[in-house]
């Protein structure tokens, strides 16, 4: 009967509830698309940095992340790379010797950065290869040659085919040094990492250092919609926790976490005022729906409606209200995402070489992970349900008479 | 001797007691027995509505008490005395009384659902109510579609619905033409007769009577 009695008295002005139902239903709409449009370009930001840097998850032995040497390495384990891949949400492996030296060529010298890769692997998760601009990409672990960022080959004065000579630390203070075939140059976003990176075979680089079978870290790609910490911790109690340390991305890369943290929290206060403005909008139908049917509250309270039935018909109406619009809005919301995970817009222009500059794909991506939908329409259903209690206390405290006489 | 239904002593009601008093009613007493058909006859702004609502318990006396049926209801709490109303006390109000989004058979059967009252017995009271009014051919329209001396027989159907002690009605006549307010007057007395249900209800027309 108050379900009834509630559903025939929103559609009482028509126009009324159409119009707030609408502003509820753009508000669903703008929010959720707004929430997956920057939670897609978070998204896509995060997985091409990790691609080519930590991974999501890096596998390292028990204190490497403290101090970083080729001493603190782990003997590459079959075993290891089965259990992680059991996770389901482990997507790729990427075994990674890594170390510094110093590369020369005639009378020029640099400290360079030596990330020793399976390049098959690499180019699965990040495409490398992609990122040649001059000469080729290495193809196996044992191709005696290595890649250079663009910054670096040009400090060095080094073009294809040229020869890089390569000195530093090896396995347990031995020294590693060899001169290895310039490949090819590649074009990294991250200018730091153009200016010292040096891409050699996985296996030269473990004999270069004579760390045969060592690796400094075996990174792990995900399913970019997995819950981070659950897979971490998954994965801690699937190896051998007093040899390995599991680190996500945020722990590894702080300041590209506090970035994103900073950023959403500019995009919450545009949310929140955009519902502070539809609140209105709501309240204001409330107030209306209330004022203009006073009298009828007070004939329906003298025939003996308890006044929390009618208290609860009242708020039933605007969560039916609001229900309407975020139904909508979040039907709408849904085939727009799912439209633009079809047909991704492209950038072009000036914008897109910006993107690849940096290493990320240009392309805006939608995020489209359930928790946008839900959380929009809970917060809105919350609203709803907090500015419902103004009609309801309007309606404890009216006094029979005064309201029939309005 | 018939038992008494209404018994209101030295009520009084003052508006703005505390700015501009005004005495809407001072020292009234009313002492109505089971089945009478009573009118309160009185111009405009004489207090016959205040005194109607404090009868029904939807104002409060300044002073005074009112015992419905035997029961103080001034003492009584909010809750109780609404609860009192649905069961007891049926109401007909001058205009406007029913709710609009309700067919003529909703707004009958809603003070039972009220109560409580399984679905095929209010059925079957409501149908007969109706006909008791003589709307049992338009228990399907709402408010809108029916003439005002039609909402105002549904507001009796409706008041009689919960098959109250008495009835009120605060000048049920002044919105409706001297046809329909004979005609409901008419089939009030009818019901008064038939169901032995006491009737207070005001007027500022003395040919009402």
């Amino acid at each position: 009967m108050l379900l009834k009695l509630a559903w025939l008295n929103i559609w009482r002005n028509k126009r009324r509830t159409i119009i707030t139902a609408t502003s509820v239903f753009f508000a669903v709409l703008l929010a959720i698309l707004f929430r997956s449009l920057t939670d897609g370009i978070y998204d896509n930001m995060i997985h091409n940095v990790v691609s080519y840097s930590s991974g999501y998850l890096q596998i390292h032995q028990k204190g490497y992340w403290e101090e970083q040497s080729i001493d603190n390495t782990f003997e590459e384990d079959g075993q290891l790379y089965q259990d992680l891949l059991n996770n389901p949400n482990v997507t790729q492996l990427m075994p990674r010797l890594q170390t510094f030296a110093l590369a020369s060529n005639t009378d020029k010298t640099k400290g360079v950065l030596i990330l020793g890769i399976d390049p098959a692997k690499e180019k699965a998760v990040n495409n490398l290869h992609e990122k040649i601009t001059e000469g080729q990409y290495i193809v196996t672990t044992t191709d005696h040659a290595v890649v250079l960022g663009e910054g670096l080959a040009s400090q060095l004065k080094l073009k294809v085919n040229d020869t890089v000579v390569l000195l530093g630390q090896g396995y347990h203070a031995s020294s590693a040094a060899a001169k290895f075939r310039v490949k090819g140059l590649i074009k990294l976003g991250a200018i730091e990492l153009n200016n010292s990176v040096v891409y050699m075979p996985l296996q030269q680089a473990q004999y270069m250092h004579g760390a045969t079978n060592r690796l400094t870290s075996v990174s792990v790609m995900l399913d970019k919609t997995t819950n981070l910490e659950r897979v971490k911790q998954s994965l801690k109690e699937s190896i051998d926790a007093n040899a390995y340390e599991v680190m996500t991305w945020k722990e590894m890369m702080r300041e590209m976490d506090q970035f994103i943290e900073a950023d959403s929290t500019g995009h919450y206060i545009i949310i929140g005022i955009l519902y502070f403005v539809i609140s209105f909008g709501l309240f204001g139908t409330l107030l209306m729906m209330i004022f203009e049917r006073q009298h009828e509250l007070g004939i329906l309270i003298a025939i003996g409606m308890k006044k929390h039935l009618l208290a609860f018909v009242l708020f039933l109406e605007s969560i039916m209200i609001t229900l309407l619009g975020c139904f909508t809005g979040v039907i709408a919301g849904f085939l727009v995402i799912k439209w633009f995970t079809a047909y991704p817009i492209h950038f072009t222009g000036e914008l897109k070489e910006v993107y690849e500059d940096y290493g990320i794909e240009s392309i805006i991506y939608f995020s489209s992970h359930e928790k946008i939908f839900i959380v929009q329409t809970l917060v809105v259903l919350l609203l709803s349900i907090l500015l419902a209690f103004y009609p309801g206390y309007k309606v404890m405290t009216l006094k029979p008479v005064e309201a029939i006489n309005s | 001797m018939a038992k008494t239904i209404i018994d209101a002593h030295n009520v009084s009601k003052t508006f703005n007691p505390k700015t501009i008093p005004v005495h809407a009613v001072q020292n009234v007493h009313v002492h109505i027995e089971e089945g009478e058909f009573v009118a309160l006859v009185g111009p405009s702004g004489s207090g016959k509505s205040t005194l109607l609502n404090m009868m029904g318990g939807l104002d409060e006396p300044t002073e005074g008490t009112v015992f419905i049926d035997g029961i103080q209801i001034t003492t009584l709490s909010e809750n109780k005395l609404i609860d009192f109303r649905l069961h007891n006390i049926g109401f007909v109000f001058q205009a406007f009384n029913l709710i609009p989004v309700l067919t003529a058979k909703e707004n009958v059967g809603f003070v039972l659902q009220l109560q409580h009252m399984p679905k095929n017995d209010r059925k079957k009271r409501v149908l007969s109510l109706l006909e008791d009014v003589g709307l049992e051919d338009k228990i399907n329209s709402k408010p809108s579609e029916l003439s005002g001396g039609q909402q105002q027989r549904v507001a009796v159907a409706r008041a009689l619905a919960s098959k109250p002690k008495i009835i009120l009605a605060d000048e049920p006549t002044a919105n409706l033409d001297s046809k329909s307010a004979a005609n409901l007057l008419d089939i009030m007395a009818k019901l008064n007769k038939e169901e032995k249900i006491t009737f207070l209800f005001s007027t500022h027309d003395q040919e009402s009577d």
